[in-house]
This record gives C-alpha cells, structure tokens and sequence, in this order.
C-alpha cells in the first residue's frame, strides 16, 4: 500500500509539526479570552490531521505529496480563519475543509482513468450546460449566489473543474481535422470555445466578472496545448492571432464594462479610501501593521473590514502572522500547483488537466493578493484553500484531487495473452540467438 | 513524454509569473509601508527641530512647553491634525514616521526627526514685534536658500487644538508668505529689472520723465503719485527712492520699451501673465503661489496700474524675497529657499540633506548688478536711520487691497554683509490700524539674525 513507510510517517510528523508550531504561536502571541477556545482549535486541527492520515492509508496512489500538502494548507486556513479577531473555532470553515478534502478524493476518482472520463465528456458539457441554466435560473443578473436557508452557493466555482475536464477530455480530439473550404477544422475547438465565450458571457451577466480571467486562463492553457498536439510546435502565426484576440477582448471589455467596474479599475485608493478604495486601503495598512512577523494571531483590526475572510484574507493573514507567513502560505499553494513539475503527470490528457488547474490556481491567487494590494484591479475573487466559502473549498479540493489523479492514474490492464507452445524449440532457439 | 514536458512549461511559466509579481508585492509593500501607516489612524510621528536644535512639533506629545510655545510656528510647521494642509508636517509627515516594516510602529525609541534651517529665537522676535498687527515676514538666506524666519500673524498654537475653530481669525490657519498679495511698489523692483534687460542699463539710466502729481495716459485715465505736487523730473534712481507713479507709467508706455518685452521679461521673472496657466513652486512639499499680472496694452491704466504693482498683480512675499536674492547675489539666478536641513530616519541615520539650489536665470548679472547698487543707494539715502547699523538695499511698497478699503504695507531687501547674506520680504495689513513699521520689523528681524 506505502512503498516508504517512514517517508510517509516523517511527511505525517511534518504538518503536525507545522500545525502544532502554529497553535503554539497562539497559545504565547494570541488573543484568546478563553483558554477553551485555544483547546477546541488544537483538537479540531490535529483530530483532522490524524483523521486524515488513517484515511489515506485505504487509497493505493504512486504519491501522497498533494494529499499532505493539502492537508497542511487546509488546516492552516482553519488556524487563520479561527484568529480573525480573536480566537474562536470557525466551525464553518472547517466543515467546509473536510468537504474539501472528500472532493479531492471524488476527484481522484473520477478523473484517474483517462478511458474512461474521455468517454463521459458529454456530461462534462451537459453539467457545464446544467450550472448555466442554475445560474440563468436562481441567480439573477445581479448576483452569484444561490441562497439556500443559510447557506450560500455560487455555482459559478463548479464550472472550474468542469471547464478544465472539458479542455483534457477534448485533447485527442485535436487530431480529427475536417477540411472546410480551406481550413483543416476541429469541431470540438469550436464546441469549446463556444462554451469558454458562453461561460464568460454568463459570468459578465450575474456581475462575477472577476471569475472570467480564471476562465479565460484554463482556456487559453487547453488552447495552447491542443495547438501543438501531438507533434507540432507553437505556431508563432496563431500565437499573434490569439494574442490579439484577448488583447482586442480586453479592450472592449474595458470599454463596455458596467460603472462600477470602471471605478474599481481607475480608483485611486487613497484619494478615496473611504469610497471605493476603503477595502484595499485597509488592506495595504494591516500588511504594513503587521510587518514581516505580524501583530498576533486575532490581534488584527482588519475582521473589521468586510470580506477579510475572502476577498482581502492575504491581508488579514499578513496582519496578524505577518507577511512571512502570507507569503510562505502562498507558497504552499504554489507547491500543489507546481507538483506536476516534481511527479510528471503519466498521460497527456493528465498534463492537460494539470495545466488547466494550475492556470486556474495562480490566476486566482494573483487576482486576489496582487487585487487586493492595488497592483491589479481589484476583482473579489477567493484564494484557494485559503478563502472561506464552500463553494470555493470545495471546487478548490476537487481540482486538487484531478491533480492527484494526474500523479497516481488507473490505467486499463493490459490483457494477458495466451502464451502458445512453440511448435519447434529448437527453431525458436535459433531465432532467439 | 515531450508532450508531457510542454505541460510542464506552460505551468512553469504560470506558476514564474505568480512569482515575479509576488516579488514586485514584496518590493512594493517594503518600499510604501510607511506611507500606508501614514494614511491610518494609528501612527507615531517623531519631532521637528529648529536649527539650534529647538522644538518646532512634537510628534509624541509628550514634552513640556511653555504657554504659546509654538505660536510663531502654528501655521507654517503645522501638526497632523488635518486642520492644515500647506504645512511643513503635513506636507513631510512620512519623513516623520516613526515606523519601519521590520519593527513596527516604535512607541518609544523612534528617531525619525526633521531639522528645520528656521531660527526659533528670531521667528518668536518678529511674531511678537507685530504686537497686535497682522500680516507676515519672510527671510532667508540668499547664498544657501535657508529659510530663517517665516512668521505669519496671526498663528495658532497647535498644542491647544482647533476647539475654537469658528473663532479663529481669517488667514490663521495659513502660512501667508507663501500666498498672493497685492506686491505694491515693490513691484517696481520688477518693472527696472524687465525695463533694463529690454533697453539696456545706460539707455534706461539715461532715461528721465517729469512727474506733476498725476499722469495723464494716452487712453486718458490718470495714474496718481503719491506726493500730489509730484517730484518733477526723475531719473531711474530717484523714481525708485520717490517710487514715483508716474515715472513708472511713463517708462511702461515708453515707445522704446515693447509691451512684448516687458511680457517676455515678467515671464522669465516667474508670473503668470495674462491668460498664462497659474502655477506653483513647492518648498520642501509646501505649495507657494507664483506671481500674476495682466498686461494687454501698454497704454492702458491697467497695464501701467499692474507694472506699479496694483491691480490685477499678485505676488507672494516668498517670491518677492526670491527675487531679491538675484539682485543681492549679483547674478540673476534665484536661490531656492528651504526650510529643511536634513531628515533622520526611524533608526537615526541621515535620509535627506539639503542642497542649495538656484532657479532660472531671471536677468543678466550686469542688470542684477545696477538693480542691486540702485536698492542699496535707497537703503543708505532713506533707511539709513530707521533700519540703522545695516547697510541694507531695500524698495518700500503700498499696496490697495480690499477695492482701496485698505492699504498693506511692504518693504522687501538683502543685507549687505558676507557673514549675514539675508534676503527678506515683511508685509503689514491694513498699515494704517497700526503704529508698528516694516522698518521697525526689518529692525527686529536683523538684530534677531544678526545678533
């Protein structure tokens, strides 16, 4: 089942040393006012950790760096979501980790055999069809979110990992050119973009225009990969086209977009730091309060400050850990996404699917941390992992588990074949030599 | 497995790009950290200093003044209240900062600090010496730029707070020096520099008119002197000792003085003329006003009212010292002024330290050379006992404010001494509500300086 036991042990011993490191910081530098609290993180954090390493034992892959990885990112946002402001065990987001981590494992398992997800992406289109007619349906044109008693879904994270299978699933297809007046057409491109432009399009309409340049990304990752497949290399001729393309979409998206987009856009912050500004003004100051080592775990004033869980967390976390902390986050993240570096993914179709994910997960973190620091526009979208918000976790935990499946496949068995007894040894004997 | 490789290059080029950005962030937070803390509502502020090492601002708030201690300096050192903007500190308050990325905001310890070139002693001596009148008195010195006394009455004492807002008088709140005001006679400095660098300093030597009391222009409307039986016929000297009117409005409407002439001149002097785009010159971060006229025909009243230094025309004393720092120096080039020497960083090493700078050549030496004998001539002929002991060059100006209501007096001028080379410009509002002179201030001023 482990082919290292002791790699495997040391990797257990690791992130509970990096959990119970943390915990520890908070029991010295914290802001706690009862002791309790303290107890109750400890417990849900190392219970969870444990929890999880029992259940990794009952699932055969070639790696478990992701799952650790994971694991170690996980319970470090339940550590930060429970300091905003004080210590206080954010339930919540915790059930929203472990969700995370059972759709990593549904992850791994319906993507790890290319054969057989290649033969359902028909259903990766009709889902990505079924969540734009939920959206058409329940969101409204002024909003991303469902609302269901007390919680909130926004389906739009759920196209994510959709969007990346239907990039993977359609790669061999790249292959089945169909001459078209003068043209070598490949009809599954167009399908494609067709559902990249109509995502889009769906996303401009219910104002969650932050997600497009997530989604125009995993394209564009699937685009450059299936140009090139199997043998040619970058056409320098369709990379301008294409580069134009975006630039000229860019541009009129600028020019078209709503008003309150444009003032997002051109805010000067601090001449409006009350205005629109107010957010990413108080998030630069609690990055500069904090430092590189920060205030204490919930000593931060910015849980003040509306959607310091999601759109401004970078910020909050720098606040109280400090900005070596964020950073070193950041860099955990990264490592998931930089995994297929270190494991190669086994089957084009995986690196596909890699790449896909990992276009998904720097473009998001870049939007919010760089958006929320004024170096971009600031666009309100989550960091994986990190962020709270079900939705995001969870779609978050999936495309981490279509990594793991990357790095741990199923491939379909060889078939044994009948071996015949040679009608004449000596012949065969002959021939071997 | 090439294929699988190319999946690894375009991740690798997300994931470099990421990177690159998250440096820039790191390089961007490390550099604007304190100007982030600047902008919250929590920040420590280290101290400001005279150049004998007096308090000017207390950052930390926590020394012990006498009463009305920073007077003198309320509206130009400022505090960071927000009540006013033009102000050293507010202009200077991440230089103040007492924070750096690595340690935090430093309640105790922090050695930011500004050292100011103002002498504290001599500004607290001119404040006082107003003695009830209202207006202002800037000086410096025009080797270096150093500004050495900026007092503008009257002031506020920053230490007591803005409670009594409403009742403060009009112009409390602001450094008047660095402001437009109506320049006077003291104008006239202006109109012989630009005259002289037109005709040439023989011909305009050379050149004499007679004054009867009033001049009639060619457009028909009278521009008055002063000395109503008029001083008869004048030459550039004794016009600028008499600061006779009409020898000034006949000199502008002269044939061989070109309105465009006198334009290019009052240009390169700094004003804004006519429809010109007003701008501003900045000292350390405090915004000062340039000068502006109007002068559309050199026959008409305006023209020949705003060359006097009436009218339309604005000048703040910060410029009208300035100038004066062309003719002292003897060279036509301005000396900048300054008011900060040099800046100590939160852990006490020196950030910034000023450097004396000059401004665009405003005339030739020889022009900076006679203007400077002609002011020295009026300072020994007819100042020689109200300002005595110094051999000073000065122009005296009475300027109409308030549509005539009321007249401001001026007097602008250099010392004449290597060891206390002092350029100044004193202003006093409404001089006829008060006993106290230019003169005396000019006094008060040196003896301070000098002393």
């Amino acid at each position: 089942m482990i082919k290292n036991p002791f790699a495997y042990l040391f990797s257990c011993l690791f992130v509970l040393a990096a959990h119970g490191t943390m915990l520890i910081n908070i029991f010295y530098n914290g802001k706690y006012d009862d002791i309790k609290d303290l107890i109750i993180l400890a417990a849900a954090v190392l219970g969870l950790d444990i929890s999880y390493y029992i259940i990794m034992l009952f699932f055969k892959q070639y790696t478990y760096t992701i799952d650790f990885m994971l694991l170690l990112i996980l319970n470090m946002s339940v550590i930060f979501q429970s300091c905003f402001g004080g210590v206080s065990f954010s339930a919540k987001h915790y059930i929203t980790c472990i969700a995370a981590l059972t759709a990593c494992r549904f992850g791994h398992m319906l993507t790890c055999n290319h054969n057989w997800i290649q033969q359902q992406k028909k259903y990766v289109w009709i889902g990505i069809g079924v969540l734009m007619i939920i959206i058409l349906i329940f969101t409204g044109s002024r909003s991303m979110w469902i609302n269901i008693g007390s919680f909130s879904i926004q389906p739009s994270e759920f196209m994510k990992p959709l969007l990346v299978l239907a990039c993977a699933t359609s790669i061999t297809e790249q292959q089945k050119k169909h001459k078209v007046w003068k043209f070598d057409i490949v009809w599954e491109n167009i399908i494609l973009f067709g559902i990249t432009a109509a995502v889009c399009l769906f996303q401009w309409w219910c104002r969650d225009l932050g997600s497009i340049p997530t989604f125009a990304a995993i394209y564009a990752a699937g685009f450059f990969l299936r140009i090139c497949y199997p043998k040619a290399k970058f056409s320098n001729k369709t990379l301008i086209i294409a580069g134009s393309v975006v630039l000229v979409a860019a541009i009129v998206g600028i020019k078209i977009a709503p008003e309150y987009v444009k003032d997002r856009l051109f805010v000067d912050i601090w001449s409006d730091k009350d205005g629109n500004g107010y957010q990413q003004s108080q998030a630069l100051i609690a990055i500069a309060d904090g430092g590189w080592f920060g205030k204490g775990p919930g000593k931060g004033y910015l849980h003040n400050v509306f959607a310091h869980e999601s759109d401004i967390v970078f910020s909050s976390i720098s606040e109280e850990w400090g900005l070596l902390y964020a950073i070193m986050m950041t860099l955990v993240i990264l490592l998931i996404a930089a995994s297929p570096l270190i494991n190669p993914p086994r089957s084009y179709y995986h690196g596909t699917m890699c790449t896909g994910i990992c276009a998904a997960f720097t473009v998001q973190m870049a939007l919010n941390i760089f958006g929320s620091c004024n170096m971009i526009p600031f666009t309100g979208v989550t960091i994986p992992f990190i962020s709270m918000g079900g939705s995001s976790m969870v779609t978050s935990g999936f495309m981490a588990g279509m990594l793991v499946a990357a790095q741990s496949p199923v491939f379909r068995k060889p078939k044994k074949k009948k071996s015949k007894k040679p009608a004449n040894s000596s012949a065969r004997r002959r021939s071997a030599a | 497995m090439k294929s699988i490789r190319r999946c690894q290059h375009i991740i690798t080029i997300f994931l470099l790009i990421f990177i690159a950005g998250m440096a820039a962030l790191v390089i961007k937070i490390n550099r604007e950290a304190p100007f982030y803390m600047m902008n919250s509502d929590h920040h420590e502020l280290g101290m400001v200093y005279d150049r004998n090492g007096e308090v000017l601002f207390d950052g930390q708030g926590t020394g012990q003044y006498p009463d009305n201690y920073f007077l003198d300096v309320g509206n130009l050192i400022g505090d960071d209240k927000g009540q006013m903007e033009n102000t050293l500190v507010a202009r200077n308050i991440k230089k103040l900062n007492n924070y750096s990325f690595s340690e935090g905001l430093l309640e105790t310890g922090g050695q930011a600090a500004i050292y100011t070139t103002l002498d504290h002693y001599a500004n607290r001596a001119v404040y006082d010496a107003y003695a009830g009148a209202r207006g202002c008195t800037v000086a410096y010195n025009y080797k270096t730029g150093e500004i050495l006394v900026c007092a503008s009455v009257p002031s506020v004492d920053v230490t007591k707070g803005y409670a009594d807002i409403a009742n403060f008088e009009s112009g409390t709140l602001i450094s008047k020096a660095m402001y437009g005001t109506v320049p006077g006679s003291t104008q006239k400095v202006s109109t012989v520099i630009t005259a002289m660098e037109s005709l040439g300093r023989d011909r305009l030597l050379a050149k004499s008119y007679n004054c009867v009391g009033r001049y009639l222009n060619a457009n028909g409307d009278y521009i008055d002197c002063h000395n109503v039986l008029g001083h008869g016929t004048l030459n550039l000297q004794q016009a600028v000792e008499n600061s006779c009117n009409p020898y000034f409005a006949q000199l502008v409407s002269d044939p061989d003085l070109p309105l465009e002439n006198i334009i290019q001149g009052y240009r390169r002097m700094g004003y804004a003329v006519n429809d010109d785009k007003e701008e501003y010159f900045n000292i350390d971060g405090i915004i000062c006003e340039k000068a502006s006229t109007t002068l559309v025909d050199k026959n008409e009243f305006r023209t020949q009212w705003g060359c006097i230094g009436q009218g339309d025309t604005l000048v703040s004393p910060v410029q009208l010292m300035m100038w004066q720092s062309a003719v002292a120096n003897g060279t036509g080039k301005m000396t900048m002024p300054h008011l900060i020497d040099r800046v100590f960083s939160v852990h006490g090493n020196i950030t910034q330290i000023a450097k004396t700078k000059y401004g665009d050549k405003i005339c030739s030496e020889e022009t900076a050379q006679a203007v400077r004998q002609i002011l020295l001539t009026n300072g020994s002929n007819n100042y020689s006992v109200s300002i005595a002991g110094y051999n000073v060059g000065v122009k005296s100006g009475t300027a109409q404010v308030k549509e005539g209501a009321e007249e401001n007096s001026l007097l602008v001028g250099f010392l004449d001494d290597a060891r206390h080379p002092i350029a100044f410009c004193i202003l006093i509002e409404n001089m006829y509500s008060t006993t106290v002179t230019t003169e005396q201030l000019a006094t008060v001023l040196l003896n301070a300086l000098c002393s």
